[in-house]
Order: structure tokens, then C-alpha cells, then sequence
């Protein structure tokens, strides 16, 4: 499993919604990753992603998915998949070329101006960018500044405006019904948007690139977000190259060219302006095509021409292998890291993880390359050995000590148990092993491969006489229900993980392991971590406006977290995505290596 | 001598022949329109009100009740403060009394036909069935022509032609078709015979549904493959019945008697044994084509077919309440009429039946 089923950036349970084909791939995955060697490191076909250079215009491009989006409405829109239809459509005020994780001016004109203060941002817009039929005019700011300001309401309750844009002053601490102005955003003029902060915020550009900040024309879309709960996602106005196929009198997308479940047709723009765009947007017509649950049937489609990338979930590792072992096919193959990983959180506020020494020994038993096996081996993804990921390459990874900085080593990571039983000594258990007072507890997925991962880490707290009571789940109700709500927490929840919403360690590390982030319902700080220390660190590192000083702190920070064993890093993932041999690839690197239409195109002759 | 034969009595009592046959429509008919009928019709239509409701009750109860995804945290994401989530919770009614929400969404059920809205994206639950009934009822009906078409014949054979090789043929083969899971056989047919990733290019693949308004050629085309998959279990499971079924039947004194007036053999199967044995097999079938009118989840979903099944899977997957309630629900009517239906059949197919 990978990044791209991740809804809500959440690291998902696995890569097919089928059991059977849940099973199959973790019989597969074992298979691979018993007999093949990485091909992450391939560096024609990893690195940070391809750019899809070099097509011609025109043609179809159809992207096969086993899910549908989670929400159509670019404020609501929080999953790895539909963010891939979201921005080739909606225009950020800053975005990202393909293959790259550098943030770049789209509707926005240039960087944004910062004060010296770091609380006040000031955004200048493009000239020129206009909306989709019906509404045809010119994007202004007032549209940027009414997009976040819908975020906040109850009838467009976006599940990231609070974590990221509650930093504007006069931003909303209970939502209202529906959209009202806020104080912190101002436009002085039809091009210029200003943010007023109430604290410095080193990660608030980075938050000016989320689908959020994408222009909404009031006038038209206040009719939708007037409702108890806003239809304007599925009557929505594009501003980017393409749009969904609507009726152009009405703007209705939904029925026309959003089916639910079934796919999404994008069509050009017709008031795009290329000139505006640094998106080349060759292809004429994007077909999502939805329900693909077989990843076999998916992969042929694709090697058959008849599909051309997998839109949510990977290849199987049957066909995995198969790729990877021909010279003509591998080609046709990426990899790119996921930005984020997976990680075992101990419960720091129960017995016996609040004893520091405990929970060293967990990390020093853990056999990190059987549970890599669970979900497929090398071909998945690197061992972890820390939480800011390769994908943080330049901006925090190195920082934290890169591959190197592993303070729990052992022998090809399969663990140490001589060093756990002397860890558990240390926390007062004199033979090195646990007495099971009180009966560690762990709540898990209840199908593969999440449920063999928790079998491994059963099998390897048993080397420390932990006879750990699973509770087995489904994936959604493992978060909703138990390991994100902490009067419920168990000690252990082996199945989570986490993806970065953009390229900045805050938003890998702030939400999951800063004390003043653990709340009673939805919460992500799954150890729940509360170390002063840290939490400090974490504070002052957030203001820190020069970016590589805030990356050497983050990076700082990163192995601050990691020593206290709160939680134990294991893998970091990266994204396979297959092309077919009729188009030019392109990713988006900085969505966990998602197809980036906005940047495929089909060969010449094709 | 053949119209005699047929008009007398059956062993029975209940008579038999052309004549009978001739006057049973009208015999049913009249039986339908007696008052007795018309009271056992209503009784049963009350029960499966009843019984929608009970359902209905159920699924709210397991939602609830078993540990269950909070769609509110879903919707959330995760980002969302606890004020923000209540907040949702509070939108969507989930935050009133569970016998509450039954209340209300049964009172919107059937002062507005009304079944609510997906918690995912906001569309109507009610539409979205609708437009997927047509999908669901293409696959379902085309399935069931195919299995009883193969079935009732395979099994007559194989009860007439008893311990011969062709008996033990297609008895083996009818096993393995009920042994064979629907999905590993949807993607051996796909894989065999779909135009886009099949070694023999013969029929659509997956995702390749049509409507067929828009395409006749291509929504056959679309459908083959899920149809004989669906189908071939069915049909191994019909063909087994109904073979048991006539053999018992054929040693049934009345069966004797037929052969002793010399009545050709032929007629005695089909005329009087066959018409025994399919009795229970009717009853099946309005089951299975009800319960498969609610959905065929795996067939739907491995053929990547927009069906109410596949629509049933996802809702679950995203813990969608009122979806999964609209499925439920229509998936019990259909079975439930289907049974009513079968019930009121009865009287036709046998005449013993009183109610």
C-alpha cells in the first residue's frame, strides 16, 4: 500500500477496497518482497518525478481509478486522488510544476511579499485568469478571499482550513452557517489580496498552495453555500486549463461530466489563457475512470493501452514484478516517495508505554524488514528510520540526519532483542521481560495488509513477554473510532501513518506528535505526545521565517521525537505509478508522485 | 386418446391435461379476484411493510450499534478541531437521539419518497438508485434467461439420462461452476475474452458498460461476459435441483400411473413430471432475480459495472449511511416482492394451494 488511496492524507489501509483483492496483493507483495531487490533506486525512474516533457497537443487521456473522489468541491477536496482533478482545474494561488515539490506562483503573480514582522502576507494576482462558463469573467481577489472565507462554514466544512488558515486574524473559532467575511483578509484592489496573521507563520506560503485558496465567484456559487450543506461542488467553475464537463448554461457538473462513482470527464477551458498558466495542458479531453477494484485488470488496461495511469491505487506485485524484471516494460514505471510513512505510535499516557525505557525496547525489537515484507518489501518503500522522509530532500530530510541517523540500529533492521530485554530491565523489569500488568492492547486493521503487520509487531513484543490482546477493525473505524479518539486510544494502533499536505516539516510533525495538538475527537498526535521540551521546539521552529534555518530546526526536532520512542518510524513509502506506452508521463512530486494531467500528454502518432 | 388421457384425473385429485391447463388462467385469475386471495395479498403486503420497516430499523441499529466508522470524523478531515467535528455532526443530524434520525428519515421515506442525501458528496440517494436500477436490472435479467435456459435443460437431462456419462459430465461440471468464487471466474472471463486485455477478443471488459439508449451493440457486447459469470453458478445450482427434483418426482406413484395408461414418455416428463419438479425451482427463481435486483455486488464490481451492488460496496467502504440504508432498503423490496410474487404464483402453478 501507498499514498494514493490516503484519503484525507491519511495513510489508508490498503490499496484495493476488495478483500479478496486485498488478500491476493498481500500474498503477492510477500512473494515480491521475499524475491526482489529495490527498484526505488532506479534513478532513471525515481528521484522526485518526471515532468512530462515533450508532448503534443490534443488527444485523450483516460486515468483509471478504483474509488471516486472524496468530495468534488475544491474546499472540501482532502485525498490524494482528487486533488489529481482538483488542481488542473481550480487555480491556488500557488501550485506546482510537475515532478517538483517547489511551490510556484499560479494565480499569484510572484512570491508573496512578507513583512518583516512574518504576520502580514501580501499576494499579487495574475491579470487575465478567467473563470469557466457560466460566469466567464475575470478571477479577482475578492474570489480568493471569498474561497478560504467558505472554508470556515458549516455548510463547506473544509478539513484543513482550521489547521492551516485559522492563523488570519478574525478567522473563525466556531464556524458560522455560512460563508462571512474575514477581518485578516483584505483586498486593496481587484489584483491584490492581503493576509494579516495574528503570529508569525513559517508555513503559511506553503499553505497558499492547497485547493483552498482556488477563486470562487461569490455571486454565483453563494446560492450553493447558502444550504445547509454547499452543492457547489457539483456545480463548480473551473479557472484552471480544464474543466469538468458542465452544462454551460447553468454550470451543473454533476450528472454531465461528474458521475459519482463512475468517472469524471475534464474538458478544456474554454477562457483559459495559456499565456497566464505555467501549465502546458496538452491533452483536449481527461477521462477519470472509476470502479477499476481489480488492480490486475487495471495494470492490463494500462500495458494494453486501453487506460493510461493509475489514478489511486498500484499495480499488484504479481504484475509488479512482471514490470520490473522487462527491460520494455519497467520504463513505463515511477516511483516517488510518498511524503510521509508509517509508524507504530506507542500510548505515552498508559502503562507501560509511559515509561520512556519500555518503549525503547519496542523500537529495538521491532523487526522494521518483516513488516516492510507485509506490505509488499523494497519495492514499497525504505525502511524508516526517522519521520521527515526522502521526499523532504533539501527541505528537512538531510537535516535529521538523511539514511543515516537511526538511534535504535540493529542487524538489517530485523531487530535487536538482546538491547530490547536490557531496555526493559532499565524500566524495571528484572528478567527483560514484560509481566503483561497491565495486558497491552492494540487496535488494527481486520484485513491484509495492515492485519500481517500487526501480526509481525504481535510475534515481536511476544520476544519481550508482551502477549499483546489485538482488537481487529476496519480501516475508517481503526481512526474514527478508536485510535483518534483518545478516551479510546489503545496502547498500540500499528496501522497508521501520515502524509505531509505540503513540503514543510511542520506539516509532517506539528499535527502528530506536538502536545498542544492532542485533542478528545479527531485526534492525529497518536502517541500522544506531550513533551514540553519539544513542544517548545516546535513553537519556535513554526516562526522561523528563513526556510533552511526552519528546516535545521525541524530537522532538529525530527530527532528529538524519534528518542523518545513514542513512536517507531518503519517504512517510507513510495509511489509506483504505471504509464501506458502512449503517453509522456508526468507526476505530481508533490502529491506522492499522483498523475499530473495538467502535465501528460500522448506521443506523436499515438 | 391423448385428450382423454390428459383430461382425466390425476392421482391426486386435482386434474390435469389441456383442459385444465386451458382453463387455468382463468382459473387463477378468478382465484386472484376471490375474496380470500385479495385478503391473503393484503396480508401479505402489510407484512412487507412490516418487514421494510424492520430492516430498515436493523440496519440503523447495526450502523450504531457495531463499531462503525463516525462519518463526521470522515467528512472532518484531519485537520478538524472537536468543535468543528460536532459542528458536522450537528449538520448532518447525527448528533440527535438514533431513534430520532430513524424517525425522521422514515417520516421523509414516505410522506417524500425521500432518501435522504450521501453523506459523500452531498448527491441524492434516491437518484443515484435510480439511475443505477437500469444497470443492475440489465445484468440481473439478462443473468437469469441465461441460467434458467441452461440449467432446467442440463438438469432434465441429467435426471432423464441418470449415471449416464453425460449425467456425470455436466453434474461435475455444474460442481466446479458452483465451487468456482464469481470473482475469480470474472477475471478468467476477462482475461480470456474481453476486447481490451483478453487473449481472444470477444466481448467488452471491464468498465466498457454502455447503456443501451446510447448503444445497443455495445451494452450486449458490455454485458456477455458479466452475464455467463453470473449466470454459471446459478445455472450448475438449477440444473442440480431440478435433476434431484425430477428424479424424485419420476418415482411418484402418479408418474406410474401416467406410464401404466401409456402415455409416451416424453409427455410424462414434461407434461406431469417436469411440471412437479419446477415448483420449488419457480420459488428460487423470484428469489434470486429479487435478491439480485438489489445488487450483484461481485459481478458488478470485478466488471467494473455502475450497478446498485457496486453502489452498495462503496457506501459501506465510505460508511454512508443513507446510502447504505437506500440499498438496503431497495435490495429488501425487491426480495420481498419477489417472495409475494412467487407466493401469488403458486396458486396458478399448483392447485392445491389455498390461501
Amino acid at each position: 500500500m501507498n499514498g494514493l488511496t490516503d484519503q484525507r492524507r491519511r495513510l489508508g489501509a490498503g490499496s484495493s477496497r476488495l478483500v479478496w483483492v486485498l488478500l491476493l496483493a498481500a500474498l503477492a507483495f510477500a512473494v515480491v518482497g521475499c524475491g526482489t531487490k529495490s527498484t526505488g533506486s532506479n534513478k532513471t525512474q525515481s528521484g522526485i518525478g518526471v515532468d512530462g516533457a515533450g508532448g503534443k497537443k490534443g488527444g485523450t487521456i483516460t486515468v483509471l481509478s478504483a474509488s471516486d473522489v472524496d468530495y468534488i468541491d475544491p474546499a472540501l477536496a482532502y485525498y490524494q486522488f482528487s486533488w489529481e482533478i482538483i488542481y488542473p482545474v481550480n487555480r491556488p494561488l500557488y501550485g506546482y510544476k510537475a515532478g517538483s515539490n517547489k511551490v510556484i506562483p499560479d494565480l499569484a503573480e510572484s512570491s508573496p511579499v512578507i513583512s518583516a514582522d512574518g504576520k502580514t502576507f501580501t499576494v499579487h494576482l495574475r491579470k487575465g485568469v478567467r473563470f469557466a462558463p457560466p460566469v466567464n469573467r475575470e478571477v479577482t481577489s475578492a474570489d480568493v478571499k471569498y474561497a478560504i472565507e467558505r472554508g470556515f462554514s458549516q455548510s463547506v466544512p473544509s478539513g484543513y482550513a482550521g489547521a492551516y488558515f485559522s492563523v488570519i486574524d478574525g478567522a473563525p473559532t466556531t464556524s458560522p452557517a455560512t460563508p462571512q467575511p474575514i477581518s485578516g483578509i483584505t483586498t486593496p484592489d481587484k489584483y491584490t489580496i492581503v493576509f494579516k496573521l495574528t503570529k508569525p507563520s513559517g508555513v503559511f506560503e506553503g499553505a497558499l498552495a492547497m485547493p483552498l485558496t482556488a477563486p470562487v465567484p461569490k455571486e454565483y456559487a453563494s446560492k450553493f453555500d447558502s444550504k445547509k450543506l454547499s452543492d457547489y461542488g457539483n456545480n463548480q467553475i473551473a479557472s484552471g486549463p480544464y474543466m469538468i464537463q458542465n452544462d454551460p448554461k447553468t454550470g451543473k457538473v454533476n450528472g454531465i461530466g461528474y458521475i459519482p462513482g463512475r468517472r469524471v470527464v475534464l474538458v478544456r477551458n474554454p477562457n483559459w489563457n495559456s499565456k497566464t498558466d505555467y501549465r502546458p495542458a496538452y491533452a483536449e479531453k481527461i477521462i477519470f475512470s472509476e470502479g477499476f477494484q481489480d488492480p490486475n485488470v487495471m495494470t492490463k488496461k494500462i500495458l494494453a493501452g486501453t487506460g493510461d495511469v493509475n489514478g489511486d491505487s498500484p499495480p499488484p506485485a504479481t504484475e509488479m514484478r512482471r514490470i520490473t524484471s522487462s527491460s520494455t516494460l519497467k520504463k513505463l514505471l515511477y516511483f516517488t516517495p510518498a511524503s510521509g510513512g508509517r509508524y507504530i505510535p506507542l500510548n505515552t499516557q498508559k502503562p507501560p508505554f509511559n515509561n520512556l525505557h519500555v518503549r525503547k525496547a519496542v523500537a529495538y525489537v521491532l523487526d522494521r524488514e518483516a513488516m516492510r515484507k507485509t506490505r509488499g518489501g523494497p519495492i514499497d518503500g525504505d525502511i524508516a528510520t526517522h519521520f521527515i522522509d526522502p521526499s523532504f530532500t533539501g527541505k528537512g530530510f538531510e537535516d535529521a540526519g538523511g539514511f543515516k541517523y537511526d538511534p535504535f540500529p540493529s542487524k538489517n533492521h530485523t531487530g535487536d532483542v538482546a538491547k530490547a530485554k536490557a531496555e526493559m530491565k532499565l524500566a524495571g523489569y528484572s528478567n527483560g521481560m514484560y509481566n503483561n500488568k497491565p495486558q497491552v492492547v492494540m487496535v488494527a486493521d481486520n484485513t491484509p495488509p495492515g492485519s500481517n503487520t500487526a501480526k509481525v509487531v504481535t510475534a515481536d513484543l511476544a520476544k519481550i513477554g508482551m502477549n499483546v490482546k489485538v482488537v481487529s477493525v476496519t480501516h475508517p473505524t481503526m481512526y474514527t473510532v478508536y485510535c483518534n479518539v483518545v478516551a479510546k486510544e489503545p496502547q498500540i494502533c500499528p496501522n497508521v501513518g501520515w502524509l505531509a499536505d505540503f513540503q514543510e516539516p511542520q506539516a509532517l510533525l506539528d499535527a502528530t506528535f506536538n502536545g498542544k495538538n492532542i485533542l478528545a475527537v479527531n485526534n492525529s498526535n497518536w502517541p500522544q505526545l506531550n513533551d514540553p521540551k519539544i513542544n517548545a521546539a516546535m513553537d519556535a521552529a513554526e516562526k522561523i521565517m528563513d526556510a533552511n534555518k526552519r528546516y535545521q530546526a525541524w530537522g532538529k526536532i525530527d530527532q528529538m521525537i524519534t528518542e523518545t520512542a513514542a513512536a517507531v518510524p518503519w517504512i517510507w513509502e513510495k509511489q509506483p505509478s504505471l504509464f501506458s506506452p502512449r503517453v509522456i508521463p508526468a507526476v505530481q512530486a508533490w502529491n506522492g508522485g499522483a498523475p499530473d494531467v495538467a502535465f501528460m500528454s500522448v506521443k506523436p502518432g499515438k | 386418446m391423448s385428450e382423454v388421457v390428459e383430461n382425466a384425473p390425476r392421482p391426486d385429485g386435482s386434474g390435469g391435461g389441456s383442459s385444465r391447463l386451458l382453463a387455468a388462467p382463468l382459473t387463477f385469475v378468478g382465484r386472484l379476484a376471490s375474496s380470500s386471495m385479495l385478503r391473503y395479498v393484503v396480508r401479505r403486503v402489510l407484512w412487507g411493510i412490516l418487514m421494510l420497516l424492520i430492516v430498515s430499523a436493523l440496519t440503523f441499529v447495526v450502523f450504531y450499534v457495531l463499531p462503525s466508522a463516525d462519518p463526521a470524523q470522515l467528512r472532518a478531515g484531519k485537520g478538524a478541531t472537536p468543535a468543528r467535528i460536532a459542528e458536522i455532526r450537528h449538520t448532518l443530524g447525527l448528533d440527535r437521539p438514533v431513534y430520532d434520525q430513524y424517525w425522521l428519515y422514515m417520516k421523509r421515506l414516505v410522506l417524500h419518497f425521500d432518501l435522504g442525501y450521501s453523506y459523500h458528496n452531498e448527491v441524492s440517494v434516491r437518484q443515484e438508485i435510480f439511475s443505477r436500477l437500469p444497470v443492475t436490472f440489465s445484468v440481473a435479467i439478462g443473468a437469469f434467461f441465461i441460467w434458467i435456459l441452461v440449467g432446467i435443460p442440463v438438469g432434465v437431462i441429467s435426471a432423464i439420462k441418470r449415471r449416464s456419462l453425460l449425467d456425470r459430465f455436466t453434474m461435475g461440471v455444474s460442481l466446479a461452476a458452483i465451487s468456482a468464487p464469481v470473482y475469480w471466474l470474472g477475471l478468467i472471463a476477462l482475461f480470456l475474452f474481453s476486447k481490451d486485455i483478453g487473449m481472444f477478443k470477444l466481448f467488452g471488459g471491464s468498465g466498457s458498460y454502455t447503456p443501451f439508449s446510447q448503444d445497443p451493440g455495445a451494452w450486449f457486447s458490455s454485458l456477455v461476459l458479466p452475464w455467463c459469470v453470473l449466470a454459471a453458478a446459478f445455472a450448475a445450482f438449477y440444473a442440480r435441483m431440478v435433476r434431484g427434483n425430477l428424479i424424485e418426482v419420476m418415482s411418484e406413484d402418479y408418474i406410474r400411473t401416467a406410464r401404466a395408461k401409456g402415455l409416451s414418455e416424453r409427455r410424462v416428463v414434461f407434461r406431469h413430471g417436469l411440471r412437479a419438479a419446477l415448483t420449488p425451482v419457480v420459488t428460487m427463481a423470484g428469489l434470486d432475480l429479487g435478491g439480485l435486483f438489489g445488487g450483484a455486488v461481485l459481478t458488478e464490481t470485478v466488471f467494473n459495472i455502475p450497478g446498485v451492488g457496486r453502489f452498495a460496496y462503496q457506501s459501506i467502504i465510505d460508511s454512508d449511511l443513507p446510502s447504505i440504508q437506500g440499498t438496503v432498503l431497495f435490495g429488501a423490496f425487491f426480495i420481498i416482492s419477489a417472495n409475494l410474487i412467487v407466493d401469488v404464483l403458486y396458486a396458478f402453478l399448483d392447485p392445491r394451494v389455498r390461501y
